[in-house]
């Protein structure tokens, strides 16, 4: 299969894909706008979600005894508010083994199960399983893992990686979501990604496809496609690099990052990220802004300019005083993803694992 | 390593002026909104509705997104608001109804207008569109706005809010689980 064709019509047609394409387009949308101008007249709003339909030949025809009922403002505005996740629970299968839920071994008679808020998903050496939702996506838990689902009164999906590994696909809305570590909350913004948390609590994520934000009492880390970030409960989220990035500019990052780092070691280090970072590890350097000790801030502005010009609006004063509107507009220029995407989304992530302690 | 398209940027800001002008009366602006979206919002229905209800939901979906246009914080975000609007539409015509519609029914062919085609082509067409409706929520959507609709993944991306990440899994994933349930189909067809 053409992947590209099946994604923008580039590259060699499909013929596969062609066929459905001939064979669905009868259903396609053919049908003109309507005069909202003569709809829009003949709209009445009634407290009764009676609805009375209108034909399109009516509304050509300027018909103005056509009328329809509208549901009233509270329940239409509680059904905006309303997303394709409703149900609460995480269907579970076994791949391997057999997990636990709580206390109970699952998937011994090849019976499904649930996981619900509250309840804990738990695999050994030798257990793997799979949870999903249809609205949602799908995680693969992996050995040794412990995994709860929480309970979060903005309805999206909340889980908490107490330990172990799991490898996510969503397919749910920007924001929908949102995974808990001992060090970071990972907000998915669409994509397939790996988390794995260590027993120090220690965690290492990595995006496969789009990307994920990482959220710590307002350190912000945005890890998009071939990219990782590793957290920890001391200091939350690090800088995320691209895994192709120098051997010697990942170790120095690490060595930034460490909490028992000196500021001397702290400076050193920065210096041979600098060095070392190709364009392509502009996503490093930008976050470097608002992790560096001020007096190596313009340091990293100059590198970072260097490799990708600041866009217009954009100054060396405004970057160095951490103006957030233009570190957003510079993100946007590196070409990784619509920083909008995550302030639409972004909301003070309830952490389940630090707010049990 | 993949290189995403990038956005367009100018639908997002065509939107924002077209909803800007609409909330000022504009009825023309918002009917070129209507052009703009219509697709979005049918395949969005179709995935969901029996297909001979899709086009007066289309109609329904404008009609109801248009007095409340006001509560649209950003107007940059009217697609992915209007698909919302959609999706709560479909669930409401199933709610409100009518008796169970099966929503993998076949299209019966006498609903189909200026359509000039064979009943086998058309019951070909009507066994692919209830395959991909048996597919999970996303995927079918997905595919349907892409087979059905025409639209390409960034075009989706832009106009449903969703991020070309997702909209690309969706894709892939969703045509590898179709590609299965034709097979067997077809194999279903093949034995006597």
């Amino acid at each position: 299969m053409n992947d590209n064709y099946l994604w923008d019509g580039s590259g060699e047609p499909d013929p596969e894909i062609q066929r459905l394409e001939n064979a669905l387009g009868r259903f396609r949308h053919n049908r003109p706008a309507p005069d909202f101008r003569v709809l829009a007249q003949a709209t009445l709003t009634f407290p009764a979600p009676r609805r009375v339909r209108i034909s399109f030949f009516a509304a050509f025809a300027g018909l103005a005894a056509a009328a329809l009922l509208v549901v009233g403002v509270e329940n239409y505005e509680n059904s905006l508010r309303r997303t394709s996740i409703t149900q609460p629970g995480w269907n579970v299968s076994t791949t391997e083994g057999a997990p636990r839920i709580g206390a109970k071994m699952i998937g011994i008679n090849g019976e499904m199960a649930s996981l619900e808020a509250g309840e804990t998903l738990e695999t050994d050496d030798a257990s793997r399983a799979t949870i999903s939702d249809n609205a949602t996506g799908e995680v693969d838990v992996d050995l040794d893992t412990r995994l709860r689902a929480v309970q979060s009164p903005s309805g999206t999906k909340h889980l908490a990686l107490d330990r172990g590994t799991i490898h996510a696909q969503i397919w749910a809305p920007a924001g929908s979501f949102v995974v808990d570590t001992p060090s970071a909350v990972a907000v998915d913004l669409g994509c397939v990604y790996t988390l794995h948390v260590d027993d120090s609590g220690n965690g290492l994520l990595r995006t496969s496809f789009g990307w994920v934000g990482f959220k710590l009492d307002g350190h912000e880390s945005f890890i998009p496609t071939g990219a990782a970030c590793a957290t920890h409960p001391n200091s939350g989220p690090g800088t995320p690099y691209f895994e192709d990035a120098p051997a010697n500019l990942r170790e120095a990052l690490a060595q930034f990052d460490s909490a028992s780092a000196t500021p001397a070691q702290k400076s050193a280090a920065l210096g041979i990220v600098l060095a070392a970072a190709r364009k392509r590890d502009a996503l490093t350097l930008w976050h470097l802004l608002s992790r560096a000790d001020p007096s190596d801030r313009s340091r990293v502005y100059d590198r970072l300019a260097a490799l990708v010009p600041a866009p217009a609006g954009v100054t060396r004063e405004g970057i160095l005083l951490l103006d957030r509107t233009m570190l957003d507009s510079w993100w946007n220029q590196l070409g990784l993803g619509d920083v909008r995407l995550w302030r639409n989304w972004e909301r003070d992530w309830p952490d389940s694992q630090r707010a049990a302690k | 390593m993949t290189d995403w398209p990038a956005r367009e940027a100018a639908p997002v800001s065509d939107d924002t002026r077209l909803v800007e002008a609409a909330r000022g009366g504009d009825r023309g602006a918002y009917g070129r909104l209507y052009d703009r979206h219509a697709r979005m919002v049918h395949g969005i229905l179709l995935a969901r509705v029996p297909p001979g209800e899709v086009d007066d939901l289309v109609q329904d979906v404008f009609l109801q997104a248009l007095p409340r246009l006001g509560s649209l914080r950003d107007a940059a975000r009217f697609g992915a608001w209007l698909a919302a609007i959609a999706r709560n539409r479909a669930n409401d015509y199933y709610r409100r109804s009518r008796p169970t519609t099966e929503l993998t029914e076949s299209l019966p062919a006498a609903q189909i207008e200026d359509r000039a085609a064979s009943s086998a082509e058309m019951a070909q067409a009507a066994a692919i569109l209830a395959a991909i409706r048996e597919l999970p929520d996303a995927y079918r959507e997905t595919l349907i706005l892409r087979l059905v609709e025409g639209m390409t993944g960034p075009e989706i991306a832009a106009r449903t809010g969703l991020t070309p990440g997702s909209v690309r899994v969706n894709l892939h994933r969703g045509m590898q689980q179709l590609r299965e349930k034709l097979g067997a189909l077809s194999a279903k067809v093949a034995t006597p």
